[in-house]
């Protein structure tokens, strides 16, 4: 495909409102991209790692158009700022022409792609435009550039390395520039700053892909479609594509080449990482309302890392099944990628270590990397982030933060994806590949067993837990709603404490649950300037628990059973997940999941939070 | 096969004139002469040099292609004293250059000739203009462009048998005129090119101020600048695309 006709069409997009409409254009531009007889050959046998065969434009126009130049998984990157593109640009623009000129410009467009439209750019003349009739050489200026072509020195640009690549990337970029038309530089500046603009996002790209490949009627309305339409199956069938592959490119040549079959047939490749999968805001009493059961883990104040493990043949990727067994086996390479696919792996050498020591290849694991003090307690997020990303100094940095490994997941074990599994069945594979630093995964549908367990990790100094429905399948790049991390509390509220119970068992000497109340202001009566809010147990060890039993138990009123009633005189702060309406306590309200946070030892009972303010935090008010 | 005891200012000199233009390259080995041909990643500026085999010390070669990265065999090429021989030799079976300088001697890794950018077809210019000028002359004029602008006009007035290395800044002008008796040789034709002053710049780090240097010129047509070195046994001929003036 002509760049220009490539251009022409992202133009075209770009001046399109409608969403289908763009769609349908978008679908009209892959297949144009693959038009030529040629491309049809082969089944992709002939493709190189990034999808991207001799003579099909197709994956480059599916990625270009996103403003890629490689795949997501791709560590590869342009290293190509907008100083260095606006000195390119401004060598092309001619005569006195400075990057300075440009970026006043840009300060009054906003857009690179609007100022290098401007630009007069083809000036500057090509060799290759005097050779005559007989150029063969590929990227010999002078006749018109072609997206593969563009898409060739972009590859230069990104692979030039060393000492004079700086000047090889701006004078590879000004010789693409002095080719340039238009809008073939207005799209040309952008795909380099990595900014198409054309409105085709990731979603529009999947519908597009479906549209032109797969019969799918994306661009219908859904009330004029036919009974048996399929278009939400097969849209459904790219996108899972693209999560597994991370490569729009790939995705639409083999949805192009090989039909519904060929996406179906899509696997993991270990050793090329793929987006994590996200978890939203939510709380306990959402996940058990929603799910019955909750898988509950530590949430680690760590950075997220993506561990794939391959096989010792990994030259031979037929073999996979017959992957070696059993922790400790010699495997091959260990990668690690951040959130964001960027490899860490120099900056990380214990955990590949740790991995090489305990888990079984080939396995690609997700988790968790955490900074541990000497004890192996957790440190906060700064002391991970002193190791991650790190490229000098990494041994010293070692002896000084220790970071270990805590996996929750398990995307591939043994030759199998585990995408699809639940995620109670990857937990138990990522326990099968990997016998250390497997992260406790606790299935429930107690809310007291959640709370429990949550106290406890509050209690460890852990930030809180993830909540995941134990069904629910691995999607990458997904923030759905299966998982979930408990939502931090919004606000405190400073409660009077006017109630115990005595704990049982070997805490029977100790108060273990808390009566809270808050002030009612215009109450006459003494006896009812107090109305129950909630009953606090949790986040409290049990040195404080020692510690609050001695400070309140000078002021208890009467005492029955178990349960004992005291003079208002402490406040506590007390966190929660939400407030409810509820007749089981006089305030008429109640906290769900409250926890202690602290004794507030500066506020005397008047100063604590009234039910004005937990009606006016309820809405009530 | 390639074994060749040269001097170190040749070779550096044959190398300077290549590394204005591009970081690697590829060397023809071939039997009579060491030869390489290069083209600046924007395809607007060439080299093509030639250094014969009578230029070295000793000399054999059977007509291979390296690839080098041109930075780390310059910086080797730094290490020794004007006066000093350097001995080049490929190991054929690891890929690798072997120098040695005086008692040093430094293992080169070299670059697959495929990865190297490929030159375009030389164009076979027929120019109409020809300048012989020394390279001081040059030198001269481009320096004094550079201070009004980044791009330089070279013209030949037929009329008044001149050349002329002219610079149009914003606000000022320079203007170099070059009567045929400033001049080595002259033979007048129409010829008006416009061309960037980075790429020349460049070029003229390489070529010697006490050179021969002979320009062919054409209107709108790519300059080609030849001149010797290595006492007349190098050849160096860069060829620059012009700029087309818009009006």
């Amino acid at each position: 495909m002509k760049f220009a006709t490539f251009a022409d069409r992202a133009d075209e997009m770009a001046a399109e409102p409608g969403d289908l409409a763009t769609v349908a254009l978008v679908a009209d531009a892959l297949a144009a991209a693959g038009d030529g007889p040629e491309h049809r050959s082969a089944g992709g046998e002939t493709a190189t790692a990034d999808g991207t065969d001799a003579d099909d434009d197709l994956p480059i126009v599916a990625r270009f158009l996103r403003g890629a130049v490689f795949p997501g998984w791709d560590e590869r990157t342009l290293s190509v700022g907008p100083s260095l593109c606006h000195a390119a640009l401004a060598r092309a623009a001619g005569a006195n022409v400075t990057a300075d000129d440009i970026e006043e410009r840009l300060a009054e467009t906003g857009d690179i792609g609007a100022v290098a439209a401007d630009l007069d750019l083809g000036g500057q003349t090509g060799l290759a435009a005097f050779a005559g009739g007989g150029d063969d050489a590929p990227g010999a200026g002078g006749s018109a550039l072609t997206v593969r072509e563009v898409y060739g020195e972009l590859v230069a640009v990104a692979e030039a390395t060393g000492g004079g690549s700086e000047s090889f990337r701006e004078d590879a970029l000004f010789g693409l520039f002095t080719r340039a038309d238009p809008t073939e530089a207005r799209y040309l500046a952008r795909l380099v700053l990595g900014e198409m603009r054309i409105g085709v996002g990731s979603g529009t790209l999947r519908d597009a892909t479906a549209e032109a490949f797969l019969n799918a009627s994306v661009t219908t309305p859904t009330e004029e479609r036919g009974e048996d339409d399929r278009t939400e199956e097969v849209v459904g069938l790219v996108e899972r594509a693209l999560q597994v592959t991370n490569d729009h490119g790939r995705v639409a040549k083999l949805a192009r080449d090989e039909g519904e079959a060929g996406l179906r047939g899509v696997s993991l490749s270990v050793g090329r990482p793929v987006r994590s999968m996200l978890a939203q805001a939510g709380t306990v009493a959402d996940a058990l309302d929603a799910w019955g059961a909750v898988a509950v883990e530590t949430k680690y104040d760590g950075a997220r890392v993506q561990i794939h493990y391959e096989d010792r043949a990994a030259d031979e990727p037929d073999d996979r099944s017959g992957g070696a067994v059993g922790a400790g086996d010699a495997g091959g390479p260990v990668s690690i990628y951040s959130r964001n696919m960027e490899d860490v792996t120099g900056a990380l050498p214990e955990l590949v270590e740790h991995v090489r020591e305990h888990a079984s290849p080939p396995a690609i694991l997700d988790g968790e990397a955490v900074a541990v003090d000497d004890d192996g307690e957790p440190l906060p997020f700064q002391e991970i982030l002193r190791r991650f990303r790190r490229k000098h100094d990494v041994e010293r940095m070692r002896e000084e933060v220790r970071v270990e490994l805590r996996a929750f997941d398990c995307l591939h074990a043994g030759g199998d994806d585990l995408l699809d599994a639940p995620l109670a069945e990857r937990h138990d594979r990522l326990r099968e590949a990997l016998d250390d630093g497997v992260s406790e995964l606790l299935v429930s549908d107690d809310a007291a067993e959640i709370e429990a367990f949550e106290s406890e990790t509050l209690e460890s100094g852990h930030e809180g837990v993830m909540l995941k429905r134990p069904e629910s399948t691995y999607d990458p790049g997904t923030r759905g709603r299966e998982w979930l991390k408990r939502k931090p509390d919004v606000e405190t509220l400073d409660l009077v404490v006017t109630g115990a119970e005595w704990g049982e068992g070997r805490r029977a000497e100790l108060f273990g649950t808390f009566e809270v109340s808050v002030r009612v202001d215009d109450s006459d009566d003494d006896e009812r300037a107090y109305a129950t809010v909630g009953n606090v147990a949790t986040g409290i060890t049990d040195e404080e628990l020692a510690d609050l039993t001695d400070l309140l138990e000078p002021h208890v009123r009467t005492e029955s059973g178990q349960t004992v009633t005291l003079a208002p005189a402490v406040v506590f702060e007390v966190g929660y997940e939400e407030i409810q309406t509820s007749p089981r306590y006089d305030s008429g309200y109640a906290l769900r999941f409250p926890r202690f946070l602290a004794v507030r030892d500066d506020k005397a009972p008047a100063d604590a939070d009234g039910l004005q303010r937990v009606r006016r935090l309820v809405g009530d008010e | 096969m390639f074994k060749a005891i040269v001097s170190a200012s040749t070779l550096r000199d044959a190398l300077d004139s290549v590394s204005v233009l591009v970081d690697e390259c590829k060397i023809r080995l071939n039997e009579d002469e060491l030869a390489i041909r290069a083209v600046d990643p924007a395809n607007v500026g060439m080299v093509d040099l030639t250094l014969e085999a009578a230029a070295f010390e000793s000399y054999e070669a059977d007509g291979g292609v390296i690839g080098v990265n041109l930075n780390r065999l310059e910086d080797i090429a730094g290490m020794a004293n004007s006066g000093d021989l350097v001995q080049l030799e490929l190991d054929e079976e690891t890929r690798k250059l072997h120098i040695q300088i005086d008692g040093l001697s430094y293992t080169l890794a070299l670059i697959d000739p495929d990865s190297i950018r490929q030159e375009p077809d030389i164009p076979d210019l027929d120019l109409p203009a020809e300048i012989v000028v020394e390279g001081a002359q040059i030198g001269r004029g481009i320096t004094a462009a550079d201070m009004v602008s980044d791009h330089i006009r070279l013209r030949v007035d037929e009329a008044e048998e001149a050349f002329f290395i002219e610079a149009e800044g914003d606000t000022d002008d320079v203007d170099l005129r070059l009567d045929r008796e400033d001049l080595i040789d002259l033979q007048a034709g129409p010829a008006e090119s416009l061309f960037s002053l980075d790429y020349l710049k460049d070029m003229n780090k390489a070529i010697p101020k006490d050179a021969e240097v002979r320009v062919e010129l054409g209107e709108e047509f790519p300059v080609k600048l030849h001149y010797e070195f290595g006492e007349g046994m190098g050849q160096v001929t860069y060829m620059l695309a012009p700029r087309i003036q818009s009006d």
